[in-house]
């Protein structure tokens, strides 16, 4: 029997429908580092916030350390001696790394008092036992990312973690702190603690994991020792087989470009690599681009900052020829954009408001008498677009009371009534079903019939390779790949330049951030 | 979808109600613990305000303000604004259309209340607006910002109270007394109440055409119930964080300017002291529903004008009166029966 053992793990989103979880088996044995690899979406997320008890499974069983458990919540797997270091930290920013770690079982002073003292030292004794080098006195918010993590790690230990789960662990780190994290992994694993590794690099898994579980659409699809697969089977074994979408792409030729970006870089303050690093794409009339790329990689960046929601730290972006740089999302709406987000239910619609609310809020405007709303016009609008794109809902009812499917196409026929000539879609089939997407899918191929810039950024691989023109693959900020879809692109390919396999771009090099030119 | 509507309604007014209905029994032990003659203070304090015309004229009356604050905090809520400064906002009113009227003694009483009125009502929009500002700007908090704006405009106002503009002819610390051409008239004598009632219905009632068929009001609504959809949209938000909180102000001022025209007629220190913070609990008791605010604030109205006559009447003391009030106060405005009732609700189900 394995340590850790989770078996016919089942679990379904009701809201959204989704199968998060479809009978998973994972076995961890102790004292190895066991890797969980996937794609986003892949269900690895979820499996683990039921091992931390933060979600209850539908179905199957756990069994820890011989035992089977049901984890009610995560104080439930701290004293299992299960504990979890969240992609984003959980830290309080004005506490000390000592008041930070024991927040939740401190130690008492007279049975009412937190004590202190015996908080630092008690704290301090772990972070030295395990080669940590913070000083618990600090504040949160003095430390480098890298030192966050470590209190988070150390949060753990000091509740007497056993098994320790840590969800993309290096999704925010330098190449250094990488290092650094991965030397404490191993020492780590010399005390006999066992790690579940959650990442979608592919690099990290070769170097540290002793064993690897892939997931796929909520599935496992395979369960590897790692010395005995390479990067480009994993990479295979995550992507998965091509499919055909059955969609038709009749081939012509481009117009003017519509929308372009030039040197787009965003940085972030405390963090070693930029976000964006001088992306340069363009979107010609009559042609789909599509973005690929693994989430993190740089995707909800471009999204923000065409959308206007995020200002680059430097380079410039062009719509209809006009320099919209600085413009925030009034204004360009106003030359010309249209936008389908990935975050559809905070972002893309307002769930308490009506769909009638819902579907004028980007063409109010239209709708005024004397600065009063002309309801008929409002409700005739709203019924045509219901119509046209049928909805399943009427006009009066609370957004939030729709099925995922069905925001998704009122956002849809919301956009496309704005009628612009460029159009963003980002994970725009995310979460719905077949036939929802299929719809989603024709509308794209319809804008592109017509002349419009469509960009499509999606981590969904068969839609990009289905419907792009011309692909982008995103890596660590970068644009890493540049292909034109032809019958020689596949699935592979795209994955293992997703993954950091290949790289086409110049590499950055010892140059120091090359000035942009402006006007 | 009408069946979930109205069995919302229903328990969001079942609770209220209970909430109610708990705050009175409440009210009535502490009477019967505190009281020599409980039945007598029971009876003016819940019956009171309805035994004279003078007494139920003068819980109208008091109902003004309230509705104006009330519709003045339920603006900036519904755009998830937060003001806490109607306090300093109404005293503002207050003073500055004492001294605009006091400095124009034989002006035609429309144009100069006029005059005054805009001046008041401009000047709880800025003072109102500028947590607005500070926070587009700066993303200061609003709550703490527009409370310390409001507690420092007090202080000042009440040194301008009892210095310089103190008519030294009367004893009270007080300005002198408005021009007669700028009394609103009073519609129930020997009541106070005056036609300022109607202006604050108008307002209650115009205030929800605006919040729910002007553009404005959809795009204030909008952003207040999400912020980031609406940005998303291309609704500018940072307008609107300043945008509800300069009319909530507004309102108080008016609030302010309508006590001095329709009641006091003269600046006493303190006159407005009480309405921005009640103004609050109308608010939350309308659920921020402009209409809702006329009943809410006839209701605390009610309260006041019992506590009053539960004092001329009975043994009830300043404090136990006040302390009932707050009972009550405390209990409507924490809402913590609704919480307690919705949660029990879904456990249930």
């Amino acid at each position: 029997m394995a340590y850790l053992q989770m078996q016919g793990i089942t679990k379904l989103y009701p809201t959204s429908g989704v199968l998060a979880n479809d009978g998973v088996d994972l076995a961890v044995d102790e004292n190895e580092i066991h890797a969980v690899i996937g794609e986003n979406g892949a269900g690895k997320s979820t499996l683990m916030k039921l091992l931390y008890g933060l979600e209850h499974p539908d179905g199957g069983e756990i069994t820890f350390r011989g035992e089977t458990v049901v984890i009610k919540d995560p104080f439930a797997a701290n004293r299992l001696g299960i504990g979890m270091v969240h992609q984003h930290f959980k830290l309080v920013s004005d506490f000390t790394v000592a008041e930070n770690v024991v927040l939740g079982s401190e130690p008492r002073k007279r049975g009412l008092f937190i004590d202190r003292q015996t908080a630092v030292k008690d704290v301090g004794v772990v972070i030295e036992e395990h080669g940590f080098s913070v000083d618990p006195k600090r504040r949160i918010k003095d430390l480098t990312v890298g030192q966050m993590q470590q209190v988070e790690i150390v949060k753990m230990l000091y509740r007497n973690a056993e098994l320790l789960i840590l969800d993309e662990p290096t999704s925010v780190l330098t190449e250094q702190e990488i290092e650094r994290l991965f030397v404490t992994l191993r020492n780590l694993l010399e005390r006999g603690k066992t790690i579940i590794l959650i990442t979608h690099k592919l690099e990290e898994v070769m170097q540290m994991s002793h064993r690897v579980t892939v997931m796929r659409g909520g599935k496992v699809v395979a369960v590897r020792n790692t010395s005995d697969v390479d990067k480009r089977e994993l990479s295979r074994l995550m992507v998965g087989k091509d499919i055909l979408l059955e969609v038709n792409r009749e081939q012509k030729t481009f117009g003017d470009p519509i929308l372009e970006l030039r040197d787009i870089t965003i940085r972030c303050r405390g963090q070693g690599r930029p976000l964006l690093d001088t992306i340069n794409l363009q979107v010609r009339s009559g042609e789909l681009v599509g973005i690929a790329g693994v989430g993190g990689n740089g995707l909800a960046e471009i999204e923000d900052v065409i959308g206007g929601l995020r200002h680059a730290s430097s380079g410039q972006i062009f719509l209809h020829g006009e320099d919209v740089t600085a413009l925030g999302p009034e204004d360009l709406r106003e030359v010309g954009l249209a936008y389908v987000p990935a975050d559809r239910l905070h972002r893309g619609a307002s769930l308490p408001s009506s769909v009638r609310e819902n579907c004028i809020v980007t063409k109010h405007h239209d709708f005024l008498k004397a600065g009063v709303l002309q309801r008929r016009n409002t409700r005739e609008f709203t019924e045509e677009l219901i119509d046209h794109f049928s909805i399943d809902a009427a006009e009066g009812m609370p957004v939030g009371n729709l099925s995922g499917g069905n925001i998704q196409k009122m956002i849809l026929a919301r956009e496309l009534a704005a009628d612009t000539d460029f159009i963003l879609f980002s994970e725009p089939t995310w979460g719905l079903d077949i036939a929802s997407s299929q719809f989603v899918y024709e509308r794209m191929l319809e804008l592109r019939a017509r002349g419009a810039g469509v960009l499509l950024i999606s981590s969904n691989l068969d839609e990009i390779l289905g419907l792009a023109d011309t692909i982008l693959v995103m890596y660590r900020g970068r644009v890493v790949g540049r292909l034109e879809n032809t019958e020689a692109v596949t699935k592979e390919i795209i994955g293992e330049y997703m993954l950091g396999l290949r790289d086409d771009s110049e590499p950055v090099g010892a140059a120091a951030p090359s000035e942009v030119h402006r006007g | 979808m009408d069946r979930k509507r109205i069995a919302n309604l229903l328990s969001s007014t079942t609770g209220l109600a209970l909430t109610v209905g708990i705050s009175f029994l409440i009210v009535v032990l502490l009477i019967l613990v505190l009281s020599d003659e409980p039945g007598r203070a029971i009876y003016y304090f819940f019956i009171g305000p309805f035994t004279k015309a003078y007494y139920f004229g003068n819980l109208l009356n008091q109902a003004i303000a309230l509705m104006f604050t009330g519709l003045g905090i339920a603006v900036a809520f519904k755009s998830s604004t937060f003001n806490l400064g109607g306090e300093g906002q109404a005293y503002s009113g207050a003073i500055v259309a004492t001294v605009i009227l006091l400095a124009l003694p034989n002006m035609n009483g429309f144009i100069g209340g006029a005059a005054a009125i805009i001046a008041a009502v401009g000047m709880g929009a800025f003072l109102a607006g500028l947590s607005g500002f500070f926070r587009m700007r700066w993303g200061t908090d609003q709550l703490i910002s527009s409370f310390l704006v409001s507690a420092a405009v007090i202080l000042i106002i009440n040194y301008l109270v009892t210095g310089p503009l103190d008519d030294p002819v009367n004893s009270m610390l007080t300005t002198a007394r408005i021009g007669r051409q700028y009394q609103f008239l009073r519609i129930f004598k020997p009541s106070k109440l005056d036609i300022s009632i109607f202006f604050a219905v108008a307002a209650a009632i115009g205030t929800y055409f605006f919040m729910q068929r002007t553009h404005w009001g959809y795009e204030m609504r909008m952003c207040g119930i999400n912020r980031e959809f609406s940005r998303y949209a291309g609704i500018n938000v940072g307008k609107y964080l300043l945008v509800p909180m300069a009319i909530s102000g507004g309102f108080h001022g008016l609030a302010g300017a309508v006590t001095i025209m329709g009641t006091h007629y003269r600046c006493l220190k303190g006159v407005t002291m009480g309405i921005g913070w009640n103004g609050i609990a109308v608010a939350l008791i309308a659920k921020n529903n402009p209409i809702a605010v006329v009943p809410a604030a006839l209701f605390f109205a009610y309260l006041e004008a019992g506590a009053k006559a539960a004092m001329l009447h009975s043994d009830v003391t300043f404090e136990l009166a006040k302390i009932a009030q707050a009972v009550i106060f405390f209990l409507v405005t924490a809402q913590a029966l609704y919480g307690l009732f919705r949660s029990r609700k879904k456990v249930g189900s």
